[in-house]
């Protein structure tokens, strides 16, 4: 007889979802997260979609701790000395209201508590050292040399998933699979916020750049505003960094935040934290085996994220697959079998949704994101030609085609790599 | 605005463990690295050159586990803090 | 057996607290809650006096419903109950109707043969409570407390006084205060933490403990709050010392055989 239906470890977005998923279906399930309170030891960029919070929290737009809505979404390139910007505003994004602006220590244990609501007990400030294994099967967890036990372990760890790679559930992490992300938050009014940004009370605004400034890094960069705050940072891939091998994770940051385009948007601003955490880069590629006897895996431990330097998204894929996995333990407690082939109902309802069908059809992303033209060449090339077409300088006029061309020639990239580079771009994303 | 990054690892809440490093380096490994990207990688600068010798300190971590990638040469052993000790992110 | 209570409070975390700019009050909207610090230190010595000499830790908390989980840590740690004293008539008590309320809960609780507090809270460090609780209830007391032995019936504690330490022995019942880093509190456990979540914490409410209004919460408090001051920081703008009073400095340090 084990101690409870289900232990999750880690109350992130989707331990939390599983854990609430599974008792309010009346199962026993502990809940454990090494920070005290629950969450907050976890750091994200900070734009959450909640369409999955819905379907167990119906009512989490009124009652969760949310920053501010998404109303503007801005994405563009970053060059030395010009921002080349889409913005992005429509009254869609108003009237539904699904997309906000969060801070992790205040949403997180918002969302842990709904658990202890549901029924799961819910230990924080505990970190569990070991996975129990029995006969090739999880069936439990150790801290202090003592074993507690569940019929399935969810492993909802985040992105450093030290549980399931020393059981083998999962190979260690390599460079291709992550990026690494430093942010800080620059404390500002509420009114200089709405002022500078041209924001209601409740509105926000949330941009992400591609950092052509920054050379062969591949580094990308986001902006968000919070009530009284800005959640800025900058993303940078492990392999790039390391075949860059000379710049400080940490200055990149400062250099975002030094641009001439960025720097008035904090002016008068001060830095409240200082924080970094890795993200889910690989793709389906990355993804492990995610259930097996006793056991499933979810949200970033999964490598569930989504990313083409444009948008950056990975907490509604926590949600629905700590959902998913959750549905999949209550129909195992129903037939009382929770073999591998029993929980991996989980898969399925993953391969049906948004999760991994996302992940297949951009399986070839990284190709693109990985391209440092897209960060070093193209950037340049929009500068130019703009700066051609927008900047009268009593010289004659261009076409196009001609300013094209002078631009490749200038940056010194053949036509044809361009064009193939355009294509794959297109093929790809 | 810019700061230095001991002074923004200052603005960061922590509750260290003084009798438990989660993280601990193996100095004769360190010595024949032929790399040392873990002095670029960490976000939180707890990897330093010093006298070319790499200096480890635990203290300022912020879990992230980027070291714990960056090293491939076997010499960093990481675990988590316990009992909900080190950082403590009051936004996150 | 000995029965063995700690007197703890949850505090909003010192390192949480900021001076409003503006307002020159104390923020506490950002703060956390925890467990004021020398009283896990005044746990650790409970349970360390329990695995010696045997006997049953009770916890006890005055404060609001949310301050039991400062109880389920401390039960984490190895103490066996959980009381939370919590009831609208306690509140805005200053140190005199805490102590009295304390003790008649240390009375109501059948009494104790150690009460273990710890030497002041991080929230208003008057370190008052502990003696007030040992008044009361006329127990014998000593405060500053890092060490505790057990013998016959007496307890030899050994004191921190100002530049010395001084070891005494005194009769039980007793009440200890235990100063902050008398020893090196032990983490919680995660099947200790499931066992007091699934024990629970017990609460008293005034509807047991009957005592009169007039003694406790604000109106059984005799602290009136006059005025508050917010000090300058003292660290800036400090004047920089001149090169005749480093040299000076210098030649002491040379003098005294500091540096060579």
């Amino acid at each position: 007889m084990s101690d409870y239906d289900a232990i999750v470890v880690g109350a992130g977005n989707a331990g939390s979802a599983a854990a609430i998923t599974m008792a309010s279906k009346g199962l026993s399930v502990l809940l454990v997260d090494r920070s005290d309170p629950p969450g907050t030891k976890n750091l994200s960029g900070g734009v959450l979609w909640g369409n999955d919070l819905a379907k167990i929290l119906p009512k989490w737009q009124s009652e969760a701790p949310l920053e501010r809505f998404i109303q503007d979404k801005k994405i563009g390139f970053l060059t030395e000395k010009s921002s080349i910007i889409i913005d992005f505003k429509t009254k869609v994004f108003e009237e539904n209201k699904v997309g906000h602006t969060v801070l992790r220590s205040k949403f997180d244990p918002w969302l842990a508590k709904k658990a202890k609501e549901a029924g799961a007990t819910v230990i924080p400030g505990i970190t569990v050292e070991s996975l129990v294994k029995k006969d090739g099967k999880i069936i439990g967890v150790e801290e202090s040399g003592d074993a507690v036990t569940s019929n399935v372990v969810i492993l909802a760890e985040g992105i450093n998933p030290r549980l399931a790679i020393e059981a083998g559930l999962r190979p260690p992490l390599q460079d291709w699979e992550v990026s690494v992300g430093v942010k800080e938050i620059i404390k500002l009014s509420p009114q200089k916020i709405e002022d500078r940004f041209n924001l209601s009370s409740t509105s926000g605004l949330a941009s992400e750049y591609i950092l052509g400034n920054l050379g062969e890094l591949n580094a990308g960069a986001f902006f968000y505003t919070n009530k009284d705050s800005i959640s800025l940072g900058i993303v940078a891939p492990m392999e790039r960094l390391r075949e860059n091998g000379v710049t400080h994770t940490y200055d990149i940051i400062e250099q975002f935040k030094e641009h001439p385009s960025i720097a008035p948007l904090i002016d008068g601003g001060t830095v409240a934290e200082y924080g970094a955490h890795m993200i889910p880069e690989g793709g389906l590629e990355m993804v492990p085996q995610l259930f097996g006897d006793g056991y499933m895996i979810v949200g970033d431990s999964a490598g569930f994220g989504f990313s083409n330097g444009l948008v950056l998204q990975g907490m509604n894929y926590a949600f629905l697959s700590g959902i998913f996995a959750g549905e999949a333990a209550v129909e195992a407690k129903s037939r009382n079998d929770f073999s591998s082939s029993s929980l991996s109902t989980y898969k399925r309802k993953l391969d049906n949704s948004y999760v991994l069908k996302d992940l297949r059809t951009f399986k070839d992303l990284r190709k693109v994101t990985n391209n440092k033209s897209m960060y070093t060449t193209y950037p340049k090339m929009l500068e130019s030609i703009l700066l051609e077409m927008l900047w009268e300088r009593g010289q004659p006029k261009k076409k196009v085609r001609e300013i094209l061309g002078s631009c490749a020639a200038d940056l010194n990239v053949g036509k044809l790599k361009t064009a193939t580079d355009f294509y794959y771009m297109y093929r790809r994303m | 605005m810019i700061l230095d990054i001991k002074e923004r690892l200052g603005k960061t809440k922590y509750d260290i463990d003084k009798s438990y490093a989660h993280i601990t380096v193996d100095d004769r490994i360190c010595e024949k690295c032929p790399h040392h990207f873990c002095v670029m990688a960490c976000p939180a600068q707890c990897y330093t050159m010093q006298d070319g010798k790499l200096n480890f300190q635990y203290e300022d971590c912020v879990e992230c586990g980027t070291c714990s990638i960056a090293c491939d040469q076997g010499s960093v052993k990481w675990n988590f803090p316990k009992a909900g000790k080190g950082v403590i992110y009051k936004y996150g | 057996m000995l029965k063995i209570a700690v007197m703890i409070k949850q505090v909003p975390d010192s390192q949480d607290i900021s001076i409003d700019p503006v307002t020159k009050t104390l923020n506490r909207s950002m703060a956390r809650n925890v467990v004021n610090p020398p009283d896990v230190n005044a746990t650790e010595a409970a349970i360390q006096l329990k695995d010696k000499y045997g006997g049953e830790i009770t916890v006890i908390t005055m404060g609001p419903p949310m301050a039991d989980t400062a109880l389920l840590q401390l039960m984490g740690m190895g103490a066996d109950n959980g009381v939370l004293v919590t009831d609208r008539v306690f509140a805005g008590a200053d140190t005199w109707p805490t102590g009295f309320t304390l003790a008649s809960v240390a009375d109501f609780l059948g009494g104790f043969d150690v009460i273990f507090c710890g030497e002041e809270t991080t929230d208003s460090s008057t370190g008052h409570v502990g003696p007030g609780i040992a008044e009361f209830l006329g127990y014998e007391q000593a405060t500053y407390v890092h060490k505790v032995e057990y013998e016959n019936g007496f307890l030899i504690v050994v004191r921190d006084i100002e530049g010395a330490e001084e070891t005494i022995k005194i009769g039980t019942p007793a009440v200890l205060t235990i100063t902050l880093n008398a020893n090196e509190p032990r983490n919680p456990t995660l099947k200790r933490k499931i066992d007091a979540y699934k024990k629970g914490i017990r609460l008293v409410t005034n509807k047991e403990l009957r005592l009169d209004p007039a003694c406790i919460g604000l109106k059984g408090s005799p602290t009136i709050v006059k005025d508050m001051k917010t000090v300058p920081d003292p660290i800036k703008n400090p004047s920089k010392p001149t090169i005749e009073e480093l040299d000076k400095v210098v030649s002491v340090l040379i003098e005294k055989g500091v540096v060579k």
